[in-house]
């Protein structure tokens, strides 16, 4: 008679365990079974092009001691929740979770090798260091904001729709008076920011001028609960995001598209989490167009002759599906890639670190706020990448990655060009 | 003074030195920082052997390096120098005051001497980098199946052990030239850096060839000093510039150019039938990779969860199809044509060894997902994922046939200590090396991972390290776990004087990670 087989007594190690409400005992597992493999440090071996290029985490590339790394920040939470060390022991804990920029290169190199989801732990390593040391001062104005006016640029309500007043003559649905199809989720950033609101205008435009049935919230839209999900406020993001799905839910949408991957990455997934469930389905606005174009209902009428390489946002791709163990870490990485090559006279090259081992951009997880030192180093080693590839401009679609990028560049030496994915695609329409 | 009052004297004094050697930003003793650096997946943190260090230092390059090991032995702290550090396997501090040197500030790659076939490296630089700018030039560098995330150099200076070792002999030989800070402080450069510092063609030269002392037993493990520098063979690679990579993670598969690289899969009834048919390959002196997998390797690699593991495991798909399987790639080195005369050999060889092809679909799920690993390997962090953990009971490098009693030994072993020892199927891996002139044994095996039950089972191993030295056996784990157990192994194969000999010349205030490579006072 066969041997009966010995299988871990343990049945987590059978089952993946980490299904649910995120707690101590699930931060605890991940940390616990850290082997020190050290594949948070590094892009996937198969994956390395060359010396350069080969290394998936900004923070501990910047910051070096393995503190600063996945590997570091397990080490640290099984200190915590073993008592052997407490948050206030060391002022440099602060560094260690909140330089991280969230962008979860680690965690899909970590899920090649083991069953584990690492931007889980740091959200949780981070909610408790809030509770037991305090907002961080630096990012204290970004939830006063949020919690004054519902967005993160200290602005008031009001200014949400300026943009919009601009484009009276189009006639967008106010969906707070009428129906449409589609939610044109705007988010705090392009609809507050003066410097990137034409790349909302654009979109708009393209929506419109391919009939679109499709409504804005304008003054009323919330923030999508990105930032305090992300710096580990928990309840800021559920008040945020529970109000957002009933919203979405009672307006009877069927789609709700949106720009910026921060607030795709975050109403797609993370809001699973919540006890609300979601009526709509939420795709970028590049899913969306990229569609359009397949149904050749989205014409080109001039030539754009420029070489681009497009930079993936992490909320756009690793981080925008939810994590099935054993299954493909998919993101939004083709549709955008596909519009760029539908442009006439656009040549698309790669960079090294693409999809879902890119490198950041640098301007995720309170970073862009909190530590700008840091990401704007991170854009620079970005763009430095981007001009080898002997592109002339760096081609994406989220504010904070846009944002970020520009402000890293300034001063860089050689120049390279950043523009939003549908400023680039309106040139030639 | 008080003790505790002169012990802050004394780190502060120790302090002050390092952060004027090599800068106040590259010297830590935060608790935050130091809590980062004593512990992996085995069992000597998770049974409070291990302790945080006192300092972490980066230095940068070989100057400031043998500033902070002079200042070591000034004060008469230990050090521990880590590569990439990738697992702590001995790079863990297991006694008060370490100084961990870690290298992150030196991970450049001198030069790439295309025409001269070599590589000059320090020791950040993973074999994974290292690999893809070999590439590019038509060359290449194997990786050892702890995965191409390691240190190149760390790899060439510990056990050796990689996937195309049959080809390219164990990784320390292709050490060309080294420079290496001693335990005292002292820089020896061997090679051709002993004559120009910027040459890195030659590995040996007048007089002894110093790279056994790097490798010990099996391997440096910090016991040694540091090196700093390394220059490192490539050999000529008929591959594509760069690796080949189909899906996403964690389902990528690799298939290298088929009119260069064939895989076969060859089942055998027994170990020995394997291991004969490893002989003839090896004789006939054909293919680059040569493996005899445990059938727990596959389903290690292969499975891209716990549950596909334990589900995937319990079918036996591997077990009943793979068992004794030898797994060979035949490279066309020079042509097609080589590749098209290798594999006329090999059939040859199977036909009159009786053996078998597994499987197509086996094969089929093997070959695309994870065969290549032991060329370039991505996946072999995944042997903890079933458990969180695993373990050996041989890591024993001789001839291929001793390894074959070797991992037979082991099965009885894994047998008695089965559980916490979980579900293994007589796990044997055999690697040929130099074309089969020697082979090593590893039995490696999932563990419930827990204090109560690894407790025990180290408990276990020092019985079962006792009884292997009464019958003549060194099993090879005494060198990894040092200290006891090392001691009372050595002397098996009478290694014991030689290593003690070096480590009292070159470390006389036993700074350099004691008890590794030996305790010469024990």
């Amino acid at each position: 008679m066969a041997k009966e087989m010995l299988l871990p007594k343990d049945p987590r190690y059978l089952k993946y365990p980490l299904e649910g409400p995120f707690d101590q005992e699930k931060a605890r597992w991940i940390a616990f079974n850290c082997s020190r493999c050290s594949v948070c440090k590094w892009v996937n071996s198969w994956q390395v092009k060359s010396a350069r290029y080969a290394r998936i985490c900004p923070q501990h590339t910047r910051y070096m001691f393995d503190s600063h790394s996945g590997q570091g920040k397990c080490d640290l939470a099984l200190s915590i929740i073993d008592g052997k060390m407490k948050w206030g022991d060391d002022p440099e804990i602060k560094d260690i979770l909140f330089r991280c920029t969230m962008c979860g290169g680690c965690d899909a190199m970590d899920k090649n090798i083991r069953d584990a989801e690492l931007v889980k732990l740091y959200r949780w390593m981070r909610t408790e260091y809030i509770k037991d040391q305090g907002i961080l001062p630096e990012q204290k104005p970004l939830v006063d904001s949020l919690k004054q006016y519902d967005n993160v640029w200290v602005q008031p309500r009001s200014k949400r729709n300026a943009w919009a007043k601009e484009l009276k003559d189009l006639g967008i649905k106010d969906l707070n008076k009428e129906k449409a199809e589609v939610l044109l989720f705007v988010g705090c950033t392009y609809g507050l920011s003066q410097e990137l609101k034409g790349t909302i205008i654009n979109i708009a435009k393209i929506l419109k001028a391919n009939k679109v049935d499709f409504g804005i919230l304008g003054d009323s839209e919330l923030c999508c609960g990105s930032p305090p999900d992300k710096i580990g406020l928990p309840e800021e993001f559920e008040r945020l995001a529970t109000a957002n799905i009933k919203r979405f839910n009672e307006l009877g949408v069927k789609t709700v598209v949106t720009p910026c991957a921060g607030c795709y990455g975050t109403i797609r997934v993370e809001y699973d989490e919540l006890p609300v469930k979601k009526n709509f389905e939420v795709l970028h606005v590049a899913e969306y167009i990229e569609k359009l174009i397949k149904d050749k209902k989205i014409k080109f009428k001039k030539e754009v002759p420029v070489t681009v390489t497009w930079h993936d946002p992490c909320h756009m791709g690793r981080m925008s599906r939810p994590y099935v163990p054993g299954k493909d870490i998919l993101g939004a990485y083709e549709e955008p890639r596909n519009i760029l090559k539908a442009i006439p006279g656009v040549e698309l090259v790669e960079m090294e670190r693409i999809k879902e081992y890119a490198w950041c951009c640098g301007g995720g997880g309170g970073a862009f706020t909190a530590f700008k030192d840091f990401a704007q180093w991170t854009a620079r080693e970005r763009l430095t990448e981007a001009k080898d590839t002997g592109a002339s401009m760096i081609v994406t679609s989220c504010p904070w990655c846009e944002s970020n990028l520009r402000a890293g560049g300034i001063g860089m030496e050689e120049k390279m060009e950043i523009k939003n994915l549908f400023d680039l695609m309106m040139e030639a329409l | 003074m008080t003790e505790k009052a002169k012990n802050d004297e004394r780190h502060q004094q120790i302090l002050n030195a390092f952060q004027a050697a090599i800068g106040v930003e590259n010297v830590k003793d935060n608790p935050a920082t130091v809590n980062a650096y004593f512990g992996d997946f085995l069992p000597p943190k998770m049974l409070g052997m291990t302790m945080p260090p006192e300092f972490v230092v980066l230095p940068n390059g070989t100057m400031e390096t043998q500033a902070v090991i002079k200042i070591c032995n000034r004060y008469k702290i230990p050090f521990i120098p880590v590569g990439s550090n990738q697992w702590s396997l001995t790079g863990s501090p297991n006694r008060p005051h370490t100084v961990i040197i870690d290298c992150k500030r030196m991970g450049a790659i001198h030069e790439i001497d295309e025409k001269n076939m070599y590589a000059v490296i320090e020791p950040l630089c993973t074999l994974a980098q290292v690999q893809a700018e070999a590439y590019k030039r038509g060359l290449y560098i194997g990786s050892p199946e702890a995965s191409a995330t390691a240190s190149a150099i760390g790899g060439h200076v510990f056990q050796g052990m990689w996937g195309v070792g049959y080809r390219l002999g164990v990784a320390y030989r292709n050490i060309l030239g080294l420079e290496w800070v001693l335990p005292n402080g002292e820089i020896l450069r061997t090679g051709s850096f002993s004559q120009d510092a910027d040459n890195g063609f030659w590995g040996e030269g007048p007089g002894p060839d110093l790279r056994g002392m790097l490798r010990g037993y099996a391997g440096a493990m910090g016991g040694v000093g540091m090196v700093t520098k390394m220059a490192v063979k490539l050999h000529p690679y008929p591959g594509p510039k760069v690796w080949p990579v189909e899906g996403v993670i964690p389902n990528q598969t690799s298939v290298l150019p088929e009119d260069r690289f064939k895989w076969h899969m060859v089942k055998y009834e027994s170990l020995e039938d394997a291991v004969n048919f490893m002989y003839e390959v090896g004789k006939a002196e054909i293919a680059g990779v040569v493996q005899k997998w445990p059938t727990v390797y596959y389903i290690m690699w292969w499975s891209k969860s716990c549950e596909e593991y334990w589900t995937e495991w319990q079918k036996r798909t591997f077990q009943d199809n793979a068992k004794n399987a030898v797994g060979v790639c035949l490279w066309g080195f020079t042509s097609g044509k080589q590749l098209e005369y290798e594999t006329r050999v090999l059939e040859d060889i199977i036909k009159e060894t009786g053996g078998k092809p597994v499987k197509k679909e086996v094969y089929d799920m093997w070959v695309p997902h994870n065969a290549n690993d032991w060329i370039r390997d991505t996946h072999g962090s995944r042997m903890m994922r079933a458990s969180g953990t695993f373990l050996a009971l041989r890591l024993q490098t001789d001839t291929l046939k001793y390894s074959i009693g070797q991992v037979k030994t082991g099965y009885k072993w894994v047998d008695k200590f089965s559980p916490p020892i979980l579900d293994s199927d007589g796990p044997d891996w055999i690697g040929g090396y130099d074309f089969g002139h020697f082979g090593f044994g590893e039995t490696d095996f999932p563990v419930e991972k827990n204090t109560e039950a690894i407790g025990d089972l180290m408990g276990k191993l020092m019985g079962m390290v006792k009884e292997d030295v009464t019958n003549g056996l060194e099993n090879g784990v005494g060198p990894f776990l040092g200290g006891a157990y090392h001691q009372m192994a050595a002397p098996v194969f009478k290694y014991d004087k030689l290593l003690k000999g070096i480590k009292r010349a070159i470390d006389p205030n036993r700074v350099s990670n004691p008890p590794h490579q030996i305790d010469p006072d024990a």
